[in-house]
């Protein structure tokens, strides 16, 4: 008889990244909810802000592409450094797709928080120097 | 800010790679985006003159060759939603090919659409060229009614020979194939740019 494969730790970090992958867009997004950043940032917003952890030559395509898309603008603003900085900030439709994925986010998440209630304290990690006797 | 030569010398290296793998961009998008990880650069490496600080800054931005593919798939696939070339679009999926299952998949589907669509074409043409020399016939065996008989297709270049069957669907072939051909292409093309609109997520998004 076939077993059932068991999920492996593997496994779970693929999903994770999956996770990760599929939140970034709205991350970024959210990011510039309060007005224009630029890339450096934004970066250090995901990192402060969320659980986030950008690669830095991963998220200047992203924003070309959230450019494309017109869903953020970007201008060339002089700075006190001695160089010029790309600013980006939402456009009207960049606001409306944020809005739509949040509320989306927070139909979903409570949902599966929901679902997930009666494994929370299941999940919940064993303090240390204590037996686990079930 | 004060950088060192060395550590001048790997931003300007680092640079004008870059800028070289962003050749298939516009002029204007490869020196916009060439400026702004010039300015990321000088932003990460604010303060410091070690050389080590730089190095770690260009490692996280990944080699320009790496960079710069990021920014032109994306651009590739771009120009894929919005083009009316069906080899644009075939192109471009073969690049998307290379990235993921789905665009695998969409590759091979789109190919074998194209080639059928082009044989088809071809043959409509072949027919219209030479109508005495292709055709569909049925050919019946001897003694038979035509009911077990072989049905076949085709093509004898040039000379007066004509196919001992009966030809099956005349001089209409080549309209219908044309536009039989023609439509299966525009199909396969509708396909492909549909499933990189639907599948597609930006390489960024790929790799986080």
């Amino acid at each position: 008889m076939k077993r059932a494969s068991i999920p492996t730790v593997e496994s779970s970090e693929k999903w994770e990244v999956q996770l990760r992958k599929g939140s970034l867009e709205l991350a970024i997004l959210a990011a510039l909810w309060d007005g224009r950043l630029y890339g450096l940032e934004i970066l250090r917003e995901l990192e402060n802000k969320s659980d986030l952890i950008v690669v830095e030559g991963t998220v200047y395509p992203l924003l070309n592409r959230l450019r494309a898309l017109s869903l953020v603008e970007s201008e060339w603003v002089e700075s006190d450094s001695g160089h010029p900085r790309k600013y980006y900030r939402l456009t009207p439709a960049g606001r409306q797709r944020a809005l739509e994925m949040t509320r989306i986010w927070a139909r979903f998440s409570a949902r599966m928080n929901n679902l997930l209630a009666h494994l929370n304290e299941e999940a919940r990690p064993v303090p240390k120097g204590r037996k686990d006797t079930a | 800010m004060i950088l060192s030569a060395e550590a001048q010398k790997a931003i300007d290296t680092y640079l004008t790679d870059l800028r070289g793998q962003l050749r298939p961009l516009s002029p204007e998008d490869a020196n916009d985006i060439v400026e702004e990880i010039h300015a990321h650069i000088l932003d990460k490496s604010a303060g410091v003159t070690d050389e080590g600080v730089v190095s770690a800054t260009l490692a996280a931005l990944g080699t320009p060759d790496e960079l710069a593919a990021r920014y032109r798939i994306d651009e590739l696939l771009k120009r894929a939603q919005s083009t009316r070339s069906p080899v644009v679009s075939l192109f471009s999926l073969a690049r998307w090919a290379t990235l993921s299952l789905i665009g695998l998949v969409t590759f091979i589907i789109s190919s074998v659409g194209y080639a059928l669509g082009a044989v088809l074409v071809v043959i409509g043409l072949f027919k219209l060229i030479y109508p005495r020399n292709g055709g569909v016939w049925f050919d019946p065996k001897p003694g038979g009614h035509g009911i077990d008989g072989t049905a076949g297709f085709s093509f004898v270049g040039g000379g007066t020979w004509t196919h001992p069957g009966q030809e099956v669907f005349g001089l209409w072939l080549a309209p219908s194939c044309i536009a039989l051909g023609a439509m299966l292409v525009f199909l396969t093309f509708s396909l492909g740019t549909w499933c990189i609109r639907r599948f597609w997520r930006p390489s960024a998004l790929r790799e986080v």
